[in-house]
């Protein structure tokens, strides 16, 4: 069984980017273009990991995360942000708010692959 | 030698100069008046002996003169010597009183008294005035003064060695307090502030400073935020084009793709990312010929509705695909501009692409222009106008400035890149054109870019 990975970044480049190196990796990958879609995405899809940008229209990455993590039945799902964003503070601030890992794009596929490994060792499936 | 050791030592000297030529005036008003009082002195010691002569004439008896001079003598130092000679007829008598002291600096005052009644009694009187002796009671008054002088002049240059440093301290201690700020600044500690209260020079020069300072800090900020700007504007589509190759690069079984359709779609993503590199470096190089004041424009006449024509046919099929009515309203018989068709070229790409950027699908964007006069010159005003989402003041406030689009995440743009360098280039070409911008907008509405153009 596949693992479902949601993303959510408004930047179609990294969308098919990451779709196609979790897909050739095995994982079943869904996207979606800001936080709102992404909420919409998650409520039937039910991913078990979910990699989100922080700066988008409409919703957020910060606003997404702390929705979802007020969510009793998502609040548990391990969150990897992926942004530009890279001071030592942002990525604070990201753990604060409630995201599980911290990557500063552009990033290396193997990087990508390695810490949802991880993630996924850590949550136990 | 320190500013306040100099300070200190030139209002010192000045004191000193001022005291040394009053007391030099005063010493020499006193000589001088004493000198006078002797003049006066001497006159009457003369008067008097005279007067004795006379009176010891009338009663034929020079042993009187003899004892009025003896006894004037006693009353009047100065007095060193007086010979008489008494003529009596053919008879002379010649008496000396006192001696000559030839060493000594004296006035000889020759005196001749002849009796009134007997023409051949006369009495031939040389008087002898020691002047240092008169001067002598002078010449104390005038070392006291002068001492008194010079104990006054200790005290007052006392007074002003301390006023002066007291003066000099004032104000060598903002500059001091200044140089070390200015000393911090210097070690990279941008916009400190110096907290000095004073409405004079001073407090001039140190609002100017901290203006300075602060200036200072945030061009600093503008030129690190400058850098990360152009860092990530390289930086993204690279990482994309590396991505995007590595993808191939795995998808493919001996040099073949295995899936044609998604290695077209990865070509055209690198391709898209490629062009938007060199946009931006196009776009950096632009800016840097701003910078250093090197827009330029060869002006001449030319067809501003062709030029806009050919924009909006090359963004024709752009608009197509995003639903957006794409047109230019300019009249085909509007009149020859002065302008640099090259320039206005990138002028309409920068603004059409925008409008493109953020009209939504049912929108129209179109060109049109207007002529109007002012100051005896025909000019055409050019807009861009769309339906889309328009701005509010604050996004219209940073919209000429560098990296400024995109600050504000309420109107990003799905998938837009933008560095906001395009409405800097405008701005400029535009201005060398001898134009100006100017941009309306209303939240929900649209946008309308305007800009000047002179006509031939």
């Amino acid at each position: 069984m596949a693992m479902r990975v949601l993303v959510v970044d408004d930047e179609e480049d990294y969308r098919l980017i990451i779709k196609d190196v979790l897909g050739g990796a095995g994982y079943d990958v869904r996207t979606a273009e800001h936080g709102e879609a992404g909420l919409e995405v998650a409520k039937e899809f039910s991913p078990e990991v979910i990699l989100v940008d922080w700066m988008m229209p409409r919703m957020d990455g910060e606003t997404f995360v702390q929705t979802l993590r007020r969510d009793a039945s998502k609040r548990d799902i391990p969150i990897i942000m992926l942004t530009v964003k890279q001071t030592a503070e942002d990525e604070l601030e990201a753990l604060h708010f409630g995201v599980d890992d911290f990557i500063i794009k552009p990033f290396q596929a193997e990087d990508l692959l390695a810490r949802l490994r991880a993630l996924a060792r850590r949550s136990g499936s | 030698m320190t500013l306040r050791t100099k300070l200190t030592l030139s209002v010192t000297a000045l004191f000193a100069a001022s005291l040394g030529i009053l007391g030099y005036s005063l010493v020499r008003l006193e000589t001088g008046y004493m000198t006078a009082e002797s003049a006066r002195e001497a006159q009457l010691i003369k008067n008097t002996v005279g007067r004795m002569a006379r009176d010891a004439l009338v009663q034929r008896d020079d042993l009187l003169l003899l004892s009025y001079i003896k006894f004037q003598r006693e009353q009047s130092p100065a007095l060193e010597f007086v010979s008489v000679e008494w003529h009596d007829g053919d008879r002379v008598r010649r008496h000396h009183i006192g001696e000559r002291k030839t060493s000594r600096s004296e006035m000889d005052r020759t005196l001749r008294i002849e009796d009134p009644t007997d023409a051949k009694r006369k009495v031939v009187l040389t008087i002898g005035i020691d002047e240092n002796v008169l001067g002598a009671a002078v010449r104390v008054q005038i070392a006291r003064l002068q001492r008194d002088l010079a104990r006054l002049f200790g005290i007052a240059l006392l007074i002003g060695i301390v006023f002066s440093d007291w003066f000099a301290r004032k104000i060598t201690r903002p500059l001091a307090a200044l140089s070390e700020v200015a000393g911090q600044i210097g070690r990279g500690k941008l916009g400190v502030r110096l907290e000095w209260d004073s409405k004079d020079e001073i407090g001039e020069l140190v609002a100017g400073f901290n203006h300075m300072s602060v200036r200072l800090e945030e061009l600093d900020a503008m030129k690190k935020d400058f850098v990360s700007a152009v860092t990530h504007e390289l930086r993204s589509p690279l990482g994309a084009i590396e991505s995007f190759l590595n993808l191939m690069e795995a998808k493919m079984d001996g040099g073949a793709p295995r899936d044609p359709a998604q290695f077209r779609t990865y070509f055209d993503r690198i391709k898209a990312n490629v062009s938007r590199l060199s946009g931006f470096i196009n776009d950096l190089l632009d800016v840097a010929k701003i910078e250093r004041g090197k827009m330029e424009c060869s002006l001449r006449p030319i067809r501003i509705q062709a030029v806009a024509g050919d924009v909006v046919q090359f963004f024709e099929a752009k608009a197509k695909e995003q639903g957006v009515t794409l047109q230019s309203r300019l009249d085909a018989a509007t009149a020859p501009v002065h302008g640099d068709p090259e320039r206005l070229r990138q002028v309409f790409v920068n603004l059409i692409s925008n409008a493109l950027k953020f009209t939504p699908r049912g929108g129209t964007i179109w060109v049109q222009g207007e002529q109007f006069r002012e100051e005896g010159a025909r000019w055409l005003e050019v807009s861009v106008v769309d339906t889309g989402k328009g701005m509010d003041q604050a996004d219209m406030g940073r919209l000429f400035k560098k990296f400024e689009q995109g600050k504000n995440s309420a109107t990003r743009v799905a998938g837009h890149h933008g560095t906001g360098l395009g409405l800097v280039i405008v701005k400029s070409i535009v201005e060398a054109h001898g134009g100006k911008v100017s941009v309306k907008s209303q939240v929900g509405k649209g946008t309308q870019f305007l800009f000047n153009v002179k006509m031939v």
